[in-house]
C-alpha cells in the first residue's frame, strides 16, 4: 500500500455525508457531512433526510460478462460451460453508462472466463472513460504476454489458485497449476496490483498456507479467501462434501491473521466469512470503521448478469431490474433488494439479539437458502451452531391413536 | 468554530472478485486507538488531497 498525499479520483454524496475514492492509498473513504463540505462537496438533497438510508448506489458492481468458460472447474458457482451465454459489447457499455450515472466506483469483471472474450479490454477501457475502475478475476490458464501487458488497465487483478501443484487439481478437477502460476508471473511483471483468489472448502483448507507462501514469494499484493458457496456446480452433494467443518469455520479468522502477520501479506476474507470473524468478538466500532461486514448484497454490491438481469449478489437473489435499460437499476436500488435489506429488521434468533447483527446481516443468504430458508441465519456461523445445539428445533410428532 | 469533520469508514484496495466483497481483516489487529489515529490522519491528508475538477457536481 502506498501512502503519500492522496489523490481523490471520484466522490459522491450519501445521506451520512459522502464517499470519496482515493489513490495512494487506494481506498474508499466514507466521510461525514462536515468533512465533505470542507472538501468542497456539498450540500446535497440527500442531507435533507435525517434517517439513515441505504447507499445512493452500490460502491461496486460485478459485471458478469459471460457464463462461458472452457476450464470446467468442478465447483464453479456460475456453472460456466464452453457455450455459455455472453453479454454483447453494446450491452456491457450500456450497463456501464448506467453505473457511471449512479457514480459506482468500481466494477469487477468476471464470468465465465472474461479473458477469453475478445472485447474484454474494450470494456475495461470504456469503464475508465466513464470514470469507473475496472478490476478482474481470471483463471489465467491461457493468458499471453500481450494480454498481460494490456492488463495494466485494471485496478486489481486476481488469479484463482485453489492450491499449489496437485492441490490445485484436487480442488478444481484439472491440472492447471503451472498455467495459473505462469499467469501470476506474467501479470506481476507488468503491475504490482496482482493477487490470488483462493476458494476455501473443506478439502482445500489445509492448502491455504502453501498458497500464502506462493503469494509472498511472487510479491503479490493480496490473498483473498472466498468461502465455498452452494451455487451452480458447487451446490447439492458438492456443497455437502465441501462446506467447512465447524472447526474450520472457527479457525479461518485466526488463520488469516496469523498468515498476514507471519508472511506480511494482505489477507482478505469475503463478506460471507463475516460470522466467522464476528465469532471472535472484534470491537464492533473497529469492524465498522474498516468495513468488515457480512452480506453486502443490495447494500454495497450488486451484480449484472449477461442477460442484463440485476441481482443483489452474484450467487443469488431475485431479479431486480434490467441493468441495460436507462433508469431501471436506479429505480430498483431506491426501493428494491428487499430479500437482502430486510434481514436485519426481521432476523430470527440468535441473530436478533446478536450485537453484530447490523454489521453481519446474518451471514451468507445463499448458504442459508441451501440449508433451509433464504431468511434463516447462516448455519455456518459458530454462534448459530451453538444456539441450535442448545435449542434444537421442536419436532411435532403425530399422536398415536 | 465549525466541526472539522470525520472519516467514518475506510476500505483499502480494490475488490477484483467477481463474486463477493473482500475486506482486509488484518486491520482488526490494530485496535480502536489505531483506528482513531487513522481517521484523524486520513481526514488531514484528504483536506490536502488533489481533487478532480469540477468538484461541485458530485
Ligand atoms: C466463477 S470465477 C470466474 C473468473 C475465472 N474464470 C476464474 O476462475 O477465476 C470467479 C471466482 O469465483 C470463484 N468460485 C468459483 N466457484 C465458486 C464457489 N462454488 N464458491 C465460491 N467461489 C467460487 C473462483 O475460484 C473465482 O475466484
Ligand atoms: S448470530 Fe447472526 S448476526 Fe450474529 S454473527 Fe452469527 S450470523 Fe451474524
Amino acid at each position: 500500500m502506498k501512502f503519500g498525499l492522496p489523490q481523490i479520483l471520484a466522490a459522491r454524496h450519501e445521506q451520512f455525508g459522502g464517499i470519496v475514492a482515493t489513490e495512494r492509498p487506494r481506498a474508499l473513504v466514507h466521510l461525514d457531512r462536515a468533512l465533505m463540505r470542507r472538501l468542497g462537496y456539498g450540500p446535497s438533497a440527500l442531507w435533507d433526510n435525517p434517517a439513515p438510508s441505504p447507499l445512493s448506489a452500490p460502491t461496486e458492481v460485478h459485471l458478469v460478462l459471460s457464463k462461458r468458460c472452457a476450464a470446467g472447474c468442478k465447483g464453479c458457482y456460475v456453472d460456466a460451460t464452453p457455450k455459455g451465454e455472453v453479454m454483447s459489447l453494446d450491452d456491457a457499455k450500456r450497463s456501464l453508462d448506467e453505473l457511471a450515472r449512479l457514480k459506482v466506483f468500481h466494477i469487477a469483471l468476471g464470468g465465465g472466463e472474461a479473458m477469453d472474450i475478445e472485447y474484454l479490454f474494450e470494456v475495461a477501457d470504456y469503464a475508465r472513460t466513464v470514470g469507473i475502475i475496472p478490476n478482474l478475476t481470471t483463471a489465467g490458464l491461457t493468458l499471453t504476454e500481450a494480454q498481460a501487458e494490456r492488463c495494466r488497465v485494471f485496478g486489481q487483478i486476481n488469479v484463482s489458485v485453489d492450491g499449489v501443484g496437485a492441490a490445485y487439481e484436487k480442488a478444481r478437477g484439472f491440472d492447471g497449476y503451472d498455467r495459473a502460476e505462469r499467469a501470476l508471473r506474467l501479470l506481476r511483471a507488468v503491475t504490482r496490483h496482482v493477487g490470488i483468489n483462493f476458494v476455501v472448502s473443506r478439502s482445500s483448507y489445509d492448502g491455504i498456507d502453501e498458497v500464502a507462501r506462493l503469494a509472498k514469494k511472487l510479491k503479490l499484493s493480496e490473498l483473498e479467501l472466498l468461502r465455498f458457496k452452494p451455487a451452480g456446480r458447487g451446490g447439492g452433494a458438492m456443497f455437502d462434501a465441501e462446506d467447512l467443518t465447524p472447526e474450520q469455520a472457527r479457525g479461518i479468522y485466526p488463520k488469516a491473521l496469523r498468515l498476514a502477520l507471519r508472511r506480511r501479506l494482505r489477507v482478505k476474507l469475503d463478506c460471507s466469512f463475516a460470522p466467522m470473524v464476528f465469532a471472535h468478538n472484534p470491537p464492533p466500532a473497529l469492524a465498522s470503521f474498516f468495513g468488515v461486514q457480512g452480506c453486502v448484497g443490495g447494500d454495497v454490491l450488486a451484480a449484472v448478469h449477461p442477460d442484463g438481469v440485476v441481482t443483489g449478489c452474484s450467487f443469488g437473489g431475485p431479479p431486480e431490474a434490467d441493468g441495460r435499460q436507462v433508469g431501471e437499476f436506479e429505480a430498483a436500488w431506491k426501493t428494491g433488494f428487499r430479500a437482502f435489506r430486510d434481514y436485519v429488521a426481521t432476523a430470527p434468533e440468535p441473530c436478533a439479539s446478536c450485537r453484530y447483527l447490523s454489521l453481519c446481516r446474518g451471514g451468507c443468504r445463499v448458504v442459508s437458502a441451501a440449508r433451509g430458508q433464504w431468511s434463516d441465519p447462516d448455519p455456518g456461523c459458530p454462534r448459530v451452531q451453538d444456539y441450535r445445539a442448545k435449542n434444537p428445533p421442536v419436532r411435532h410428532s403425530m399422536p398415536i391413536v | 468554530m465549525s466541526s472539522p469533520g470525520k472519516v467514518l469508514r475506510v476500505t483499502f484496495g480494490a475488490n477484483p472478485n467477481s463474486s463477493s466483497l473482500g475486506v482486509d481483516v488484518t486491520f482488526l489487529l490494530f485496535g480502536t486507538m489505531a483506528a482513531s489515529a487513522i481517521a484523524v490522519l486520513a481526514s488531514a491528508l484528504l483536506r490536502r488531497a488533489r481533487q478532480p475538477e469540477p468538484k461541485a457536481d458530485v
